[in-house]
């Protein structure tokens, strides 16, 4: 009965292989949350993580505010169940359900209540006398649970437990997992390789492959709104269709021009405005994906013509097997086999040629290379085409103020802007088209004199009036970036450093600094620990880090590090950035009264610092 | 290939071995801080800074007490294992002369002593470094009972294999080492204590090697060694696996009866029987007692003249010994084979020679490979037959030895019967290189050496 | 007609099998039984000397050999012999066994820097001829004064035991690591873990331990003829390889004696021997 909280979580070993990489994920209280994922993906590792069978190599894990990573298994207060069910055979089912109780000492006589609590919620009562080996698989299973929450544990975690079972039985406990999950308010975390184990039992789905999280949603906008084509083609059966496409803006149309084979189709642009315009000049290789049921068989003007080669009917729905290369027949590993699912039966000939038709709205589109999604739910960037002329931007014919700290010569621009910069207000200027909501927020898509444009808000609206934040926007020319947002990290190469300072003769203490900039500077207890506390040995003291501070994060005052002012950037509202020189490095501080050519003195806020380490690139903080 | 790529890979790991110590010292020494260096010094000196206070002054115990034993007998232990004694004794004139092979003894045993205590100290360091890094990094700094539940936990492995590690240093690893510096003295014949003893490099390998006394004897019986070890392993293996298998016929009732007959040749001890078939083919035994009624000359079966004889009983006593044990192994591994294969087999209409060909016989002596390799060294080194059968025998043209002797009689004979013990610790030696060549490259090329980690 | 000569003809091989798999094994059992039979049967024999046997069979049946192994102690001190040997086998039994069963539960369970180095050197020292060591066990054993004393031959074969620990090894490697894993999360130390499941879990381990490290010391000669010089601290080995040809049916008898726990022993715990032989043994 506790949230967790994973923070940067990584399993190195010795030979320097990565088994998990910087997994970061807050778990709330009573989540039931699943780690999915091919075998090999490190999702039981990070499980046997938070148990604490296995060392966190690096990175913090809270349970219930508590960091655990020094603790033994036992003082987590967590319980586990295996994919062996790893019962004692040499107990009863009785001393087993027991046994974590009585290593803790418990009252006897409460023990024999919980464990016929236990036994009577999952209805193995009457074999609480018996061996291990005289029960079935499913049962066994079942004395592991009860194992498990005999102890009320704050978190259950669970490695791959139906595995074991067949098909029939696997169904029924997986109902009565989700079950006991509601009955007990727990938090549950559940391994498992079978994405239909994950869709229908999670809350949350952690998507993993080779050591990386995909993706981490709910259910539903996995399936939906896959971040990336492995989790596009991990969840869903049958595996969703894809295939290499370019992508070519034509006035309102796109034309997708399947490679492969010689077929084009044209899909309104309203459906692919989320998508960075560079990948529409129609030389980009993109992956589209659909969805089987998002296929039709019938003709239109945009259909295309396949070759069916099988055809499965599984009663309520059928499966039809086919090609788009109509000179293919082979379905294995063709790039251009589709499966389509319709609804009923339907009778289909093997080796006809048949038309179909694929529904646009709920097309994916991937960057063939990075495999993310090209086409997310929640877009990073506004890519639009700006006018600036008289230090004022025009956006779509909207006129926009540009502060004093960006200059530009009238002309046009490619701009991008990030969501989080538009904010938006009640009026009547702009109309909204469209509140999506997305995690408690709204995704509002704007009109601009026909034009789109996103945006997030905490609210919905009709209408709204609109102003963007300069400040985190950039520009480009001709490709050229001639304007970057400002709040950039000031990145420095440094160390952690420790120096015994003496009390007396034998008496000593420790003093702890972060030296960079060729300076050091007192490192505050907070950072300290965090440091000291991401590495089991000394080699905190001897590792390279960049420490990172945001602009707010470093303050101009008397005394510090001398540094030359030598460039200021106004934007309006009381913010005002400085461009500081020191030591050959340009520092960018958040400051409203220094002047150009100043000399001042920075701070920097310890606090708020973040901290990678160099070697084997690891956020420690 | 794989031997010298095995061979390779070891000198290198060997190599990094040293690197990592020196690493770890180096690292020591440029980070430790004043109260590491006082463990340097004076052991747990820098525990008791850290206010460890039982463990500082365990440490310190053992010190005190290595002081005082290097002091009293220690040093002069290790001087004497390099002199072996300077002083010759002599009863006539009553004069206590120093005993080189207890010095032998007690200079390794000192020895042994020393490299405890190195372990010890440099344990103590770093375990004061493990400290100061803990101090340092802001972790919990151990107290006694921390260490004490961790011995009982994480370094569970240490509590328990202290013990043995102990035991076997002592009654197995001292003794071998002794056996192998003997090898290098003159100890023997005349030289035997209070005469003094004293190191004489290589000479007992030429010896064996080239001199005549003992090198004709020693290929004689080499030779009939190697053929023992092979016949014997070959009749044991094969009559215990037929054996088994006769015993795992569909067709065979009463399995638990017939198998009764060879547990029990197994059960009795050793000894038993090798004495009672002395007894059985001994002059005046039952068989010759047949042959005496048959009106045939009565044959000394195990006497002087009756060299393939005498061969041919050993090679029969020790099959009766040691079939029952193959026979029980085999059957384990048997019951292990899964049944879904015959029953394949059978489908595909194999005929139940060609099942035990193809199924039975390549997974049994996959499984038994390790058991073969132990076989034959034991075998190779099969000490008891032929001292039982026909010990204390000398034939002509064997130097103190028998014909049908063993490298290992031959040992035992001249070693221990006849005071040869720095030759007999050079042909132990011998023996050992060649049965340590074969195993371990067995043992290497074997499945299950290669396997042993994908079990988890 | 062809069918069923096939059918005659396949009958007839199949009893003909069966008739040669029988023959066989009764001459193994023979082979086995026999000599077994003739210890037996000398150990009831009235005369003790070989030479008053007609063959196999001695003339006249008594128990004559059985009463002066324990009243005619004077040479040959039989019940003096049986216990120094039941006394030394059975507390190298029980030391042996602990010593044996936690180095193999260590070298199955934890993975420490020199594990690999004391397994390829225990495999090693095992090559070397054991006896020739003995000379310097004995030095030793005269060094601290144990000579003719029964705790210095327990303390060489307990010492010596863990070093057969690979086959304990091999079935501890079977025992899932779930199960460990499960007891730690339980709130169980590895000590604990040893003691409340490893070792119950390897019942069937600890009986063919127990057995082999009872037997060895049980039937060992060499040792106790080193260190055991005083006629009063003989062991039944010792003690039956002094006895002649003309102490035959004492020494028959003395075997049987010996060999009667040993052989129940071994058919009670048949099935675990089997099984701890090719837990060792089999490794897939």
């Amino acid at each position: 009965m506790a949230n967790l909280s994973l923070k940067h979580i990584y399993k190195v070993y010795p030979n320097g292989t990565k088994a998990v990489n910087d997994f970061n994920m807050d778990i709330k209280d009573k989540e039931f949350i699943v780690f999915v994922g091919p075998s090999g993906c490190g999702k039981s590792t990070t499980l046997r993580m938070i148990a604490g069978l296995e060392k966190i190599t690096y990175g913090e894990l809270t349970i219930a505010d508590e960091v655990v990573n020094s603790l033994e298994p036992k003082e987590r207060d967590i319980a586990m169940v295996f994919q062996n069910y790893a019962l004692y055979p040499h107990m009863t089912i009785y001393e087993n359900i027991a046994f974590g109780l009585r290593t803790r000492k418990v009252n006897k006589k409460i023990i024999d209540e919980k464990v016929k609590e236990a036994a009577k919620t999952l209805g193995i009562e009457e074999y609480l006398y018996k061996k291990p080996k005289e029960m079935s698989g499913g049962q066994r299973q079942r004395v592991a649970l009860g194992r498990a929450i005999v102890r009320e544990p704050k978190v259950m975690l669970l490695d791959e437990p139906l595995s074991n079972l067949d098909a029939k039985l696997r169904t029924q406990m997986r109902s009565e997992i989700v079950k006991l999950h509601k009955k007990l308010n727990t938090t549950f975390i559940y391994v498992t390789h079978d994405q239909v184990e994950a869709m229908t039992m999670g809350t949350r789905i952690v998507v993993m492959k080779d050591g990386f999280v995909k993706q981490i949603d709910s259910p539903k906008n996995l399936y939906r709104y896959p971040s990336n084509k492995f989790v596009a083609s991990f969840i869903g059966s049958p595996q969703m269709n894809f295939f290499n496409v370019t992508l070519k803006k034509q006035n309102n149309d796109v034309k997708v021009e399947f490679l492969n084979v010689k077929e084009e189709i044209s899909i309104p642009f309203d459906k692919l405005v989320k998508i960075k315009p560079n990948f529409l000049d129609g030389t980009k290789e993109v992956v589209l994906g659909i969805r089987s049921e998002n296929i039709s068989l019938k003709k239109s003007s945009n259909s295309l013509k396949m070759k069916v080669s099988h055809v499965e009917e599984l009663g309520n729905e059928t499966l039809v097997y086919g090609d788009l290369d109509l000179n293919n027949d082979a379905i294995g590993d063709s790039p251009t086999k589709v499966i389509i699912k319709i609804p009923g039966f339907k009778e289909i000939e093997a080796g006809s040629i048949v038309d179909i038709s694929l529904d646009f709205s709920f097309l994916h589109l991937f960057d063939k290379e990075s495999e993310e999604s090209i086409l997310k739910r929640v877009p990073d960037n506004n890519y639009v085409n700006v006018e600036v002329k008289d230090n004022k931007l025009d956006l779509f014919g909207l006129e926009f103020n540009l502060p004093k700290a960006i200059l530009l010569p009238s002309s046009s621009y490619e701009a991008l802007i990030p969501l989080e910069a538009i904010k938006v207000k009640e009026g009547d200027k702009v109309k909204v088209k469209e509140n999506e909501e997305v995690d408690e927020k709204y995704l509002l898509t704007l009109d601009i004199n026909e034009h789109v444009l996103f945006a997030l808000n905490e609210k919905k609206y009709q209408s709204v009036d609109i102003s963007i934040d300069m400040s985190q926007i950039t520009l480009l020319k001709d490709g050229k970036e001639v304007i970057c947002p400002v709040e950039r990290n000031n990145v420095f190469v440094g160390e952690f450093i420790n120096k015994k300072i003496k009390d007396g003769k034998i008496k000593s203490h420790n003093e702890y600094y972060l030296k960079f900039l060729d300076e050091e500077f007192p490192s505050t207890d907070l950072i300290t620990k965090k440091m000291c506390q991401a590495y089991d040995d000394r080699r905190v003291f001897h590792e390279k880090f960049s420490f990172s501070f945001r602009p707010s994060s470093i303050k101009i005052s008397d005394s510090g590090v001398k540094g030359k002012v030598i460039k200021e950037m106004d934007y309006g509202n009381n913010k005002k950035y400085v461009t500081l020189k020191v030591k050959d490095h340009e520092i960018v501080v958040l400051d409203s009264k220094a002047k150009v050519d100043d000399e001042v003195y920075i701070t920097f806020n310890i606090d708020e610092i973040g901290v990678t380490e160099i070697g084997r690139d690891i956020k420690v903080i | 290939m794989i031997i010298v790529n095995k061979l390779k890979k070891f000198i290198i790991s060997i190599g990094r071995f040293f690197k990592e110590k020196f690493n770890g010292a180096k690292e020591i020494i440029k980070e430790g801080d004043n109260k590491v260096f006082a463990s340097f010094f004076v052991m747990g000196l820098g525990q008791l800074l850290y206010k460890q206070w039982v463990k500082g002054f365990i440490y310190l115990a053992i010190q005190i007490l290595f002081i005082v034993y290097f002091v009293l007998t220690g040093a002069s232990d290790l001087f004497g294992l390099f002199t072996l004694g300077r002083k010759e004794g002599n009863e006539w004139y009553g004069i206590q002369g120093d005993n080189s092979i207890v010095m032998l003894i007690m200079g390794i045993l000192s020895v042994i002593v020393i490299i405890f205590y190195i372990a010890l100290y440099i344990s103590n360091i770093k375990d004061c470094y493990k400290t100061q890094c803990a101090y340092d990094t802001l972790k919990k700094v151990n107290n006694f009972k921390d260490d004490v539940n961790n011995l009982l936990d994480k370094s569970f492995y240490k509590t328990a294999l202290a013990l043995p590690v102990v035991g076997v240093m002592v009654f197995s690893i001292l003794p071998i080492v002794f056996m192998i510096l003997i090898a290098f003295t003159n100890y023997g014949g005349d030289i035997v204590p209070p005469a003094l003893v004293d190191w004489v490099g290589l000479a007992n390998f030429k010896k064996i090697l080239s001199l005549g006394q003992f090198a004709p004897t020693f290929f004689k019986i080499f030779g009939w060694n190697m053929l023992w070890a092979i016949m014997s392993t070959a009749l044991n293996y094969f009559a215990g696996l037929g054996l088994a298998l006769l015993l795992n016929k569909k067709c065979v009732k009463g399995k638990v009866i017939w198998r009764a007959f060879p547990i029990l040749a197994y059960a009795i001890p050793g000894f038993i029987t090798l004495l009672g078939f002395k007894f059985m083919f001994s002059y005046g035994g039952p068989i010759n007692y047949y042959i005496a009624l048959l009106g045939g000359e009565k044959i000394g079966f195990l006497g002087l003249n009756s060299k393939w004889i005498a061969r041919f009983i050993g090679l029969g006593v020790n099959a009766w010994i040691s079939i029952p044990s193959t026979m029980l192994l085999a059957t384990g591994i048997l019951s292990n084979i899964n049944n879904d294969l015959y029953e394949a087999a059978r489908v595909d209409g194999a005929s139940a020679f060609r099942q035990f060909r193809k199924i039975t016989l390549p997974y049994v002596i996959f499984a038994t490979t390790p058991v073969l390799i132990s076989q034959f060294i034991g075998n190779f080194n099969n000490f008891g037959i032929f001292y039982f059968l026909r010990g204390g025998l000398y034939s002509d043209g064997y130097f103190l030895a028998s014909d049908t002797d063993l490298l290992i009689n031959w040992l035992y004979n001249m070693s221990i019967d006849n005071n040869y013990y720095s030759v007999g610790a050079a042909i132990s030696l011998v023996i050992f290189i060649i049965t340590s060549i074969i195993s371990l490259t067995v043992y290497v090329l074997s499945p299950a050496y290669r396997q042993e980690e994908t079990f988890r | 007609m062809s069918k069923d000569k096939k059918r005659i003809k396949r009958r007839c091989k199949k009893t003909l099998d069966v008739i040669i798999t029988y023959c066989i094994l009764i001459i193994v059992a023979f082979i086995f039984f026999f000599p077994c039979l003739w210890l037996i049967l000398a150990s009831f024999s009235k005369s003790g000397s070989i030479y008053s046997f007609d063959g196999f069979f001695p003339k006249e049946y008594g128990l004559d050999a059985f009463i002066t192994l324990f009243t005619d102690t004077v040479m040959y001190n039989y019940q003096r012999w049986f216990l120094n040997t039941l006394f030394i086998a059975s507390c190298s039994c029980i030391l042996g066994t602990l010593l044996t069963i936690l180095t193999a539960y260590c070298m199955s369970r934890f993975r420490f820097k020199s594990r690999k180095a004391m397994m390829k050197t225990t495999l090693v020292l095992g090559m070397f001829p054991s006896f020739m060591g003995t000379i310097a066990v004995y030095l030793i054993m005269t060094q601290f004064h144990l000579v003719n004393q029964m705790w210095g031959l327990i303390l060489i074969y307990s010492a010596q035991a863990p070093m057969g620990y690979m086959v304990q090894k091999g079935f501890f490697d079977t025992i899932p690591y779930s199960i460990d894993e499960a007891a730690r999360i339980d709130g169980a130390s590895n000590f604990e873990i040893f003691r409340k499941f490893i070792l119950p879990m390897s019942k069937p381990m600890l009986v063919y331990t127990a057995l082999t490290s009872f037997t060895w010391p049980w039937s060992d000669f060499i040792l106790p003829k080193m260190l055991l010089q005083d006629k009063n601290l003989y062991t039944v080995a010792v003690g039956l390889m002094s006895l002649g040809e003309t102490e035959f049916a004492r020494f028959a008898a003395g075997s049987i004696i010996i060999a009667i726990p040993i052989i129940i022993l071994y058919f009670c715990l048949v099935k675990y021997m089997i099984n701890g032989m090719s837990a060792g043994a089999v490794k897939e």
